[in-house]
């Protein structure tokens, strides 16, 4: 009896301890309150496209960012940063449709330019087209010999430009701008190509109105080419789930529905 | 319109002034209180009081339901609403009552096949469009998971007594398929998962909305552009819409919300994301806020994989006139002949 007595005072005192945790923690706001929100935000994907929080209107901030992920959350002006798209021919009847995009440039890596070192005093330019192990860039690409894009039919200087690293090269020996990878992603991917121009594939920000500004996406926005075979988007952390029903403390009722529910 | 949204406690238990009544305690309740909240903000009409709360309270409870006011009853009832949520949040608060543009009847899809389960829809829906942050915390967008199953036709007649075969419809017993319904609760570190799609659910937009059928006082109802749109101050709270929606779309403000004068999205309009007050439904409505000026929503900004699509059905170069011409699209509950303007669709 007295047994039965402390363990129910035992229990009783387990609740008491643990039901404010078990309500406040990870609802959002949980983080508004105790995370600060990051000035900077990201895209897509953490390291590839950052945008800085500046004012678009008085009071009012050209992003909001995510205090758990860091993750765009809202745009108040989608176009901070942007250029005019230029080249790129837009199909069907947007012609007169103000495409813009960012210029990926200055977003990446080890673009200072990169002819900085491959201006072929450096670092020479190859005497031949046969691929060979790479000496420097390995985190980028581990085993040049081995790339998994293309699976053996291609390999870097297929889309890069060996007489002028800055740029890359389609298949009549053209330059491309790094800030258009999608003219050079187009020349294998014709079908995802054809789904970009029409607004299907991909993201595009700003007015959905015919004629209307808008922002494109291009394909290393969201896809780094030289994992793309083994990951087509690499995975990133999720926003905090909802709170739960107010007598839950778990998801358990959720689960296990199973067979005859 | 109820009692103003007072983030200090203190405030808040302090008892109401008589005329900081609700227009549904005024209508529905017959006790003094009313009386007495009625002659206050009468006085404070007649009298030529400066005071905003009282005019805005004496004005809100005898306004039209918006679609019948004139355009001087909709100016005077948006000027009240900007001077009340300025003073309120402490910021310039705009309210907009553009109506539908001409020529366009929205649509949007999704692609089931590139969502990835962030849930970044969601959270930039709360910051666009003013919900509840917590208790309640009001979400417009959920996010299943959903588990990739495989159909096997050798499992089909399996746990029945006799082998009754497929005639009967299925199994009973075991799963053939999917075991998982879906849940909305999953997190994990990283997302997608393996095995799993992700299954994300707002307003449909009905071209026949349930929701607004079953609404007694017709506070809801849909709008040229194809919007299915609430006018909050109409609402009594009777929650039928809510369950007569087959899509889980529609919730239900059961505390004063708590939205930060911070967070606050300060651009508005009437009839979406403008600050909401206890005991009315609220829902998805496009961000008509920014979509009526021509501009995508706040899920498909966000959405990191661009899974999201929208546009006007009308127009046939639009993103989503498009998916419908290319892709394999299907609608959610197309049997109930709801006839949703939101499109799942598939590469």
């Amino acid at each position: 009896m007295r047994k039965t007595a402390l363990a129910m005072l035992a229990s009783f005192t387990a609740v008491l301890l643990l039901a404010p945790a078990l309500h406040a923690e990870d609802t959002y706001i949980h983080y508004l309150k105790n995370k600060q929100e990051p000035a900077d935000c990201f895209e897509s994907r953490d390291g590839y496209s950052n945008v800085t929080r500046t004012e678009a209107e008085p009071g009012l901030p050209n992003v909001k960012c995510s205090n758990k992920t860091g993750g765009v959350l809202w745009w108040g002006d989608p176009f901070d940063g942007t250029e005019p798209m230029g080249e790129m021919p837009v199909e069907a009847d947007y012609t007169h449709e103000e495409a813009v995009v960012k210029p990926r440039t200055g977003q990446l890596k080890y673009y200072m330019p990169c002819t900085a070192c491959h201006n072929g005093s450096m670092v020479p330019y190859p005497k031949d087209k046969n691929p060979r192990p790479l000496a420097m860039h390995q985190d980028i690409v581990p085993d040049s010999m081995n790339l998994q894009h293309g699976q053996g039919a291609i390999w870097c200087l297929d889309c890069h430009n060996a007489r002028n690293r800055d740029t890359l090269i389609d298949h009549r020996g053209g330059e491309i701008s790094l800030n258009q990878p999608q003219r050079l992603c187009g020349k294998c991917h014709g079908e995802v190509y054809s789904d970009w121009r029409d607004g299907i594939h991909g993201k595009r920000i700003g007015g959905w109105d015919k004629g209307g500004k808008k922002r494109w996406w291009v394909c290393t926005e969201c896809h780094n080419p030289h994992t793309v075979q083994e990951k087509r988007y690499d995975p990133i952390a999720p926003e905090p789930r909802p709170q739960y029903p107010r007598t839950r403390a778990n998801a358990d009722h959720e689960r296990g529905h199973g067979a005859g529910h | 319109m109820s009692e103003p949204r007072d983030k200090d406690e203190k405030k808040k238990d302090a008892p109401l002034k008589p005329d900081e009544t609700s227009r549904r305690e005024f209508l529905g309740g017959a006790g003094l209180s009313v009386t007495a909240a009625a002659l206050s903000g009468a006085g404070a009409l007649l009298s030529g009081s400066d005071e905003a709360e009282a005019k805005a309270t004496w004005g809100e409870w005898f306004q039209k339901n918006y679609r019948l006011m004139t355009e001087d009853e909709k100016r005077e009832a948006v000027l009240r609403l900007e001077k009340r949520y300025t003073e309120e949040f402490g910021k310039k608060t705009t309210v907009d009552s553009a109506p539908a543009q001409e020529g366009v009847l929205f649509g949007y899809a999704l692609n089931i096949q590139k969502c990835i389960g962030c849930r970044r829809c969601v959270y930039a829906c709360v910051k666009e469009n003013n919900q509840s942050r917590d208790n309640p915390e009001i979400q417009w967008i959920r996010v299943l998971k959903m588990e990739k199953g495989n159909f096997l036709a050798e499992n089909m007649d399996k746990g029945y007594p006799d082998p009754a075969g497929i005639q009967v419809g299925g199994n009973a017993y075991q799963n053939s398929g999917v075991v998982l319904e879906g849940e909305h609760y999953y997190e994990p570190a990283e997302v997608p998962e393996k095995g799993h799609f992700y299954f994300p659910m707002q307003c449909m937009q009905c071209e026949k909305p349930p929701c607004v059928k079953v609404c007694p006082v017709r506070t809801t109802y849909r709008d040229p552009d194809g919007i299915v749109v609430i006018d909050y101050n109409w609402c009594i709270g009777c929650r039928m819409c809510i369950a007569a929606c087959p899509y889980w779309a529609r919730r239900f403000n059961w505390g004063e919300p708590n939205l930060p004068a911070e967070e606050m999205n300060p651009v508005t309009h009437y009839l979406g994301n403008r600050p909401r007050m206890k005991g009315v439904a609220e829902k998805c409505t496009f961000c008509l806020q920014r979509t009526r000026q021509g501009r995508y929503t706040a899920c498909v900004e966000v959405c990191p994989v661009g899974a999201r699509k929208f546009g006007n059905l009308l127009d046939p170069n639009s993103e989503v006139r498009k998916i419908l011409d290319k892709k394999k699209v299907f609608r959610l509950k197309a049997e109930l002949n709801t006839y949703p303007k939101f499109f799942y669709f598939m590469d």
